[in-house]
Parts: C-alpha cells; sequence; structure tokens
C-alpha cells in the first residue's frame, strides 16, 4: 500500500469549505464535488458521503478508514494488490502474484471453471482441462475480438497474465449485476457470470471513438461471480450520481457499470473553411461506476 | 561531487553519520546524492496536492501518474491532446496555434496544443511507466526541455521552441543522412512577470544534478529530460578501437563510435532512465556542430 494523502503545504488560497446541514440535502453529488476540499475525501463505506472529518462520517457517524481516500475530483484508486493477496471464489482460490506486471494464479477446485481470452494464459498444469465456449466466432475475428474463449475446470492450477504493466482489478459481482468492460482488458471470470457482448452504438464511435465497437458484458443472475480485468497504468474508480457527466479519453475507459451510458462526444477546437479541428471523447453519463486507466492507447480519435 | 550538504549550514560531509558535522543538524538521507554526484528525484507521493496560482492539482497513481488539475475561475493550462485523460464537461478547451507548424511536423511533435480554461477539473497522463515531475519556474526564469517529454503548464509560463543545436551528418557515396541525437526541437519555458509551473513525464526513474561552472558531464542525448538555459551542450564523439576479425574489411570499422552529449555547466540537468536508442550508422561524418572527439 503507497502512502496517501500527501499534500505540499503551499496553499495560498484556502478557503473554508462549508459543512452542515446544506450538505446532506439532495444536492446531486456532483455539485458536493465541486467544493471538495483536499480534507473532504474520505468515502464513508455506510452512507458514501464524503467527509470533512478524518476519523468519523460527520454525515452518519460511522467510523472511517484512510484506506477510502478518494482523490479531490472524487476517483478512487484501485487498491493496488499486495503481492500473494488471496481471493476465494466459489470453492477455489485466486492468488495475485507480481506487482509490475501481476500474474494471477487460480487454484481451481473440482467442479469449479474460469473463462479467458487464450492469450492471456501464462502457464497451467497438464491436469487442468481446456474447452472453447461457444461464441460467434467469425463475427468476433471480423472485428478483431478473439475468436476463442477458452474455458479451464478444476481440479488443478492455472495462471494468467498481461504483457504489460499495471494493475489487476478484482470485480466480485454480486447476484443481478451488469457490468461492461473494454475489448481486450478482461482477464478471467468465474463460470457463474455469463458473458455476452454489446456494440457501441453510432457513426461517431465507429468513425471516431477509439473505444472499440464492442463491450464485453459480464451478468450475474442468482449467484455471484468473480470478474478480473487488467488495467494499463493506474487504475481509478468513481461513482456518478444520476444526470452526472465526465468526458474520458476514449483510450482510457476501463469498465462501467451498464446503467452508465457512454456515448462518443465531438469536441469543436476551431473553426475554419475545411471543418476546422475537433478531437472525440467518450461521454459517460450516470447513474453507476466507472473506471479508467491511466495508460491508454490513443487512437487518434478524430483529428 | 558525492558529497552531502548541509541545508542549514551548507557544510559539506560525506553524510556518514547521523548529524552535520558543521551545525549539528541531522542529516536528511534523501538528500544525499549518489557517488557520481546525481541526486534521485523522490517519486511524487500518491494523492501529493501541488498548488498553482489560484489552481491546484493533484498527482494520483505511482505507475502511470495522474495530474488531475482544479483550474479557478479564469485560470488557464496547455497541453498537447495526447495527454488528456478526462476532464469536466464545463472545462472550455480551444486550440492554441503556433508557429512553424511545418517544422513541428518534420520534427514528429505536435502541430498544436490545447488551451483548457477554468473553472473546473481536467486530468492528464502519458501512456508509459514513469514519473510525474513538476517544475516551478521562478519569474524571469526558464527552462529548456526535451522534446517530447512536456505535458502540461500553466498560462503564465510562455512556451517557445528552438532548433536542436546538436545535430551531425553521415555521408555514404551522394547519400547525406541528418543525425539529431537529442531530436529536432528543443522545448523552452520561460515565466516572465509571474511564477508558472511545467509539468512533465519521466520514463523511468529520474535524476538531477547541478553542474558547477565549467563542471561537465556526457549523457546519451534521449535521457535528457530537461536542463537549465545556462547549461551549454555539444556533441562529443568517443571512439573505442575495434581489434580482431571486423576490422580486416575496412577502416571505417576499426572503431567503435559512441555518441554523447557533452553538458557543461552551471546550472541544473536532469535526465531519465529509460530512454530510446539513438541509431548511428557509423558511417563517417561529414559535417556536425560543434562537437569534441576522443579516442581510446
Amino acid at each position: 500500500m503507497t502512502t496517501r494523502g500527501v499534500r505540499i503545504d503551499v496553499r495560498i488560497d484556502a478557503q473554508p469549505v462549508p459543512i452542515g446541514p446544506e450538505y446532506v440535502t439532495d444536492q446531486p453529488q456532483s455539485a458536493l464535488r465541486t467544493d471538495m476540499d483536499a480534507f473532504t475525501r474520505v468515502v464513508c463505506q455506510w452512507c458514501n458521503n464524503q467527509s470533512q472529518s478524518p476519523t468519523q462520517c460527520s454525515f452518519c457517524g460511522a467510523p472511517l478508514d484512510v484506506k477510502d481516500t478518494v482523490t479531490e475530483s472524487g476517483w478512487r484508486e484501485a487498491p493496488r494488490l499486495r503481492d500473494m493477496t488471496e481471493i476465494h471464489f466459489d470453492q477455489s482460490t485466486c492468488q495475485v502474484e507480481g506487482e509490475v506486471v501481476p500474474v494471477v494464479e487460480i487454484a481451481l477446485a473440482p467442479h469449479d471453471s474460469v473463462y479467458f481470452e487464450h492469450h492471456v494464459m501464462l502457464w497451467k498444469q497438464p491436469t487442468v482441462p481446456v474447452q472453447l465456449m461457444p461464441t460467434q466466432g467469425p463475427k468476433r475475428s471480423f472485428f478483431n475480438l478473439p475468436h476463442l474463449i477458452t474455458v479451464a475446470s478444476g481440479p488443478g492450477r492455472i495462471a494468467f497474465s498481461r504483457d504489460a504493466s499495471g494493475e489487476i482489478v478484482v470485480l466480485p459481482l454480486h447476484p443481478g449485476m451488469e457490468i461492461d468492460v473494454r475489448e481486450h482488458a478482461f482477464l478471467l471470470a468465474s463460470s457463474r457470470i455469463s458473458y455476452t457482448y454489446v456494440r457501441i452504438k453510432g457513426l461517431a464511435n465507429i468513425l471516431h471513438g477509439g473505444n472499440g465497437m464492442w463491450l464485453d458484458r459480464f451478468v450475474t443472475r442468482d449467484a455471484p461471480g468473480l470478474l478480473v480485468l487488467h488495467g494499463y497504468g493506474n487504475v481509478f474508480e468513481r461513482l456518478l450520481a444520476p444526470g452526472e457527466v465526465i468526458e474520458v479519453e476514449p483510450g482510457a475507459m476501463l469498465f462501467k457499470d451498464a446503467s452508465v451510458t457512454l456515448e462518443t462526444e465531438k469536441i469543436k477546437l476551431s473553426s475554419g473553411l475545411l471543418g476546422g479541428t475537433s478531437m472525440y471523447l467518450a461521454k459517460l453519463t450516470g447513474p453507476g461506476r466507472v473506471g479508467i486507466q491511466s495508460m491508454y492507447h490513443h487512437g487518434g480519435a478524430g483529428e | 561531487m558525492s558529497a552531502y550538504v548541509c541545508p542549514f549550514c551548507s557544510t559539506a560531509s560525506p553524510a556518514d553519520t547521523a548529524t552535520c558535522p558543521g551545525c549539528g543538524a541531522p542529516i536528511d538521507i534523501t538528500r544525499k546524492p549518489s557517488a557520481s554526484g546525481w541526486l534521485e528525484l523522490p517519486p511524487t507521493a500518491d494523492l501529493a496536492r501541488i498548488q498553482a496560482g489560484r489552481s491546484s492539482l493533484q498527482i494520483e497513481g505511482t505507475l502511470v501518474p495522474v495530474a488531475d488539475f482544479k483550474l479557478a475561475d479564469g485560470d488557464g493550462i496547455y497541453f498537447g491532446h495526447h495527454e488528456l485523460l478526462w476532464k469536466d464537461p464545463a472545462v472550455h478547451v480551444e486550440r492554441m496555434n503556433i508557429k512553424g507548424a511545418w517544422k513541428r511536423m518534420l520534427a514528429g511533435l505536435p502541430v498544436h496544443m490545447l488551451n483548457a480554461k477554468g473553472p473546473g477539473r481536467i486530468a492528464f497522463s502519458r501512456d508509459a511507466p514513469g514519473e510525474m515531475l513538476a517544475i516551478p519556474i521562478a519569474a524571469g526564469q526558464g527552462v529548456d526541455v526535451r522534446e517530447h517529454v512536456f505535458l502540461v503548464a500553466t498560462q503564465a509560463v510562455t512556451y517557445d521552441y528552438l532548433v536542436s543545436p546538436v545535430w551531425y551528418d553521415t555521408r555514404e557515396g551522394d547519400e547525406i543522412e541528418h543525425h539529431w541525437p537529442l531530436g529536432m526541437l528543443l522545448d523552452r519555458f520561460s515565466a516572465k512577470t509571474e511564477p508558472g509551473l511545467v509539468l512533465i513525464h519521466a520514463h523511468g526513474n529520474a535524476f538531477v544534478r547541478t553542474l558547477a561552472p565549467g563542471e561537465s558531464v556526457f549523457v546519451k542525448g534521449s535521457a535528457l529530460l530537461y536542463k537549465d538555459p545556462s547549461v551549454n551542450m555539444q556533441l562529443h564523439f568517443e571512439l573505442a578501437e575495434r581489434k580482431g576479425f571486423a576490422s580486416w574489411f575496412s577502416s571505417a570499422w576499426n572503431y567503435q563510435r559512441y555518441v554523447w552529449l557533452h553538458l557543461t555547466g552551471p546550472g541544473r540537468v536532469a535526465i531519465q532512465s529509460a530512454y530510446g536508442h539513438h541509431h548511428d550508422p557509423e558511417r563517417a561524418i561529414y559535417r556536425s556542430s560543434q562537437a569534441t572527439e576522443h579516442r581510446w
């Protein structure tokens, strides 16, 4: 865990931040975020408000944890998982090894299975059987998605990594959740999570989006599951309030709740005889979670 | 140059004791330079907050750090459009024209940059592991930054660029090849009447040292991050004699050539530990900028 909350104290315009009843009214979270101060950054895990007090929530009184610190703009860093961190799902175990290019090692119990894109498999025990998951292969190949999704079943050990420095993002999915993930970002998912993919609509996205044309969609019905992603660089997450909007470099979007809408937004930079200059950003509108990565592929969207 | 200098009394000592032998102040081990005189810049701490006039920014993340600006009303920054990570919809972005578009295109630099105006939030990152360095520039001062290193600067800092004074041409037959070991252009940032801030991204780790007047150091051209304008630079070629089979074929193969950037103080110099390799075809040098040579 890195040291957090370090400040370079050369502030010359420190303004007192209003606290009190007006902060617990029905203002949207975005309004609270605008006036957030360096001290009002610990998220209460009980009521989700961001408190000024570093020790206890000033809205519900729950004790606060410094691990829940968010940036001043409201982003929460994905926790950098310690080397050898162990996570349990179903009857199996997942261990994260290494920190620069982390490896996810799964100890599969009998009858448990995980699925993944075949090129992220690092090693496996010879006894672990692999088979193909039925997908619309040719259609996926046509749009440059992996043709094959592979399923590995227990018992035995199998390990995965993506060949780039970054962070492993572990997303436990509760029953009834839907998560959309940028194409080629998913590392593995447990078999209780159903997998499909959705097309990002709009001609602007196809021509200028840089998001890719497809999002992988992971859905849990009546049982929980484990979804593991790989983010390039550092990964940040933010909860958008209903109607709250954030514009993101298209190559940086990593995952979002299915309730968050994604559109490609044209930003006009200058006008001219030949149409001027513009750039395109991914416009994400809440409610729901949004995850971004700090090392992204810049697709030269629309310049 | 490997001595630790006490920040209170300026006494130089080897820093092998707990306190300064001159004034007794505690030794700050983080200020001790390496044996060769380089001081490793401590990586900006996660969530460090930096004030820039009425605006502020926060450095987030440690592997591929993000600079998250909170722009005050009327404050502005400029940046290359590739570095934009996210922004509030309220932040207005427009094009900033730069002279010499053709020259910049030849150098592979963005032809234009973008201006962002507050109030609102906007964040930047470069898609490579490394460190984010904040360079505060006092009024009347400036800094020279190698091309493709700059990330974002505040409005109080003026931007200009100059053609790199370090180059050489090689010739084989009628074919002349032009080489820029440092890149074709050098970014220059200056603060005229009020202080400003420049953010750069270093690939890998960053190291800095202050060269005394006349003191020299050789560095790889692509490893240079920034230097004070007072630091002079020129080319230096080192030739190491080859012995054995290869030297029988051509006199051009008798020596292995190393191309260095020769930096001479006074002033600050910063380098990065991950850098691109400059390809030198080792053909005969036809002409070059001011250079020195040494054969071993």
